[in-house]
C-alpha cells in the first residue's frame, strides 16, 4: 500500500539536507522533503487524511489509522515565535482530510523577524527506502503530491 | 512505563538539580542545564534518543513525537 503525502504549503521542493537545523537535515526523527515557502500569507494545509494528534502554532502531526505519520514543521526554531503570526484553525485531536487547512501562516514575517520559513515535512520513523517519487527541485502548489510513502 | 522513561532520562541529564528549563519543541526537549557536560548521552540513546546535540550547558534531546508526553513527565518530577 502506498500514501501519497501532499505538500502543506506552496513553493519550492527541496532535500531536506538543505535544512538549516540538524535534526531534519540529518533525518534523525525521519526521512522526508523540505518546501522553501512562497513568502506571503497563506494556508497551511494537511498532507494526509487523519487525526492531528500533535498541535502547536509553527507545527503539527498528523496520523492516519495505519500508524503513518507526517510531522510539519513552520520554519526553523519558530517555537521561539511563541504563536505569533500563526492561526490555527483546528484542534488537537480533530480528524481532518488531506487538503484541509490547519493554520495561517505569514513566511515573510516569519523570515523578516529572523527565522527560516522551509518547511520540513517528515514521515516519521519511516525508513529513507520507504518514501519514492520524491518531487525534489519543483514548484508545488498547496495540495500537490510531494512523496509516496510506501506502508 | 512512560513515568519510569521520565526519570531514566531526568537522571541522564544530570538529575533535577541540573535543570534550568526544559521545553518541548514536537520532536526534541531543549534542556538547560546547569553543567551540560554531565550529561549520558549514551544512556539517553539507550532510552530511545534519536540523537543528542550540545551545545554548552544548552542540550537537545531529539526524542520523536512523543517530546511533549515526555517533557510534561519530567516535569512532574521536578
Amino acid at each position: 500500500m502506498s500514501l501519497r503525502v501532499g505538500s502543506p504549503v506552496a513553493g519550492r521542493v527541496v532535500a531536506l539536507s538543505a535544512v538549516p537545523d540538524q535534526v531534519f537535515a540529518e533525518a534523525m526523527v525521519g526521512p522526508g522533503v523540505a518546501v522553501e515557502p512562497v513568502r506571503a500569507k497563506a494556508d497551511v494545509v494537511s498532507p494526509l487524511d487523519g487525526t492531528v494528534v500533535t498541535l502547536h502554532p509553527h507545527a503539527f502531526v498528523v496520523a492516519n489509522g495505519d500508524g503513518a505519520a507526517i510531522l510539519v514543521h513552520l520554519g526553523i526554531d519558530t517555537v521561539k515565535r511563541k504563536g505569533e503570526g500563526f492561526e490555527l484553525h483546528v484542534v488537537k485531536g480533530e480528524q481532518v482530510q488531506a487538503g484541509q487547512r490547519i493554520v495561517t501562516w505569514d513566511p515573510a514575517e516569519v523570515e523578516a523577524a529572523g527565522f527560516a520559513p522551509i518547511c520540513p515535512v517528515i514521515a516519521l520513523d519511516a525508513s529513507a527506502e520507504a518514501l519514492a517519487d520524491l518531487a525534489l527541485d519543483v514548484d508545488v502548489a498547496a495540495n500537490d503530491a510531494l512523496f509516496d510513502w510506501s506502508r | 512505563m512512560a513515568d519510569e522513561k521520565a526519570q531514566k532520562i531526568l537522571a541522564a541529564l544530570g538529575g533535577r538539580d541540573n535543570i534550568v528549563e526544559i521545553e518541548p519543541c514536537i520532536t526534541r526537549l531543549r534542556c538547560e542545564l546547569e553543567d551540560g557536560s554531565v550529561v549520558d548521552e549514551k544512556a539517553l540513546k539507550a532510552l530511545g534518543a534519536h540523537g543528542v546535540m550540545r551545545s554548552g550547558n544548552v542540550v537537545q534531546v531529539v526524542v520523536g513525537p512523543e517530546a511533549d508526553t515526555i517533557a510534561s513527565d519530567i516535569e512532574d518530577l521536578l
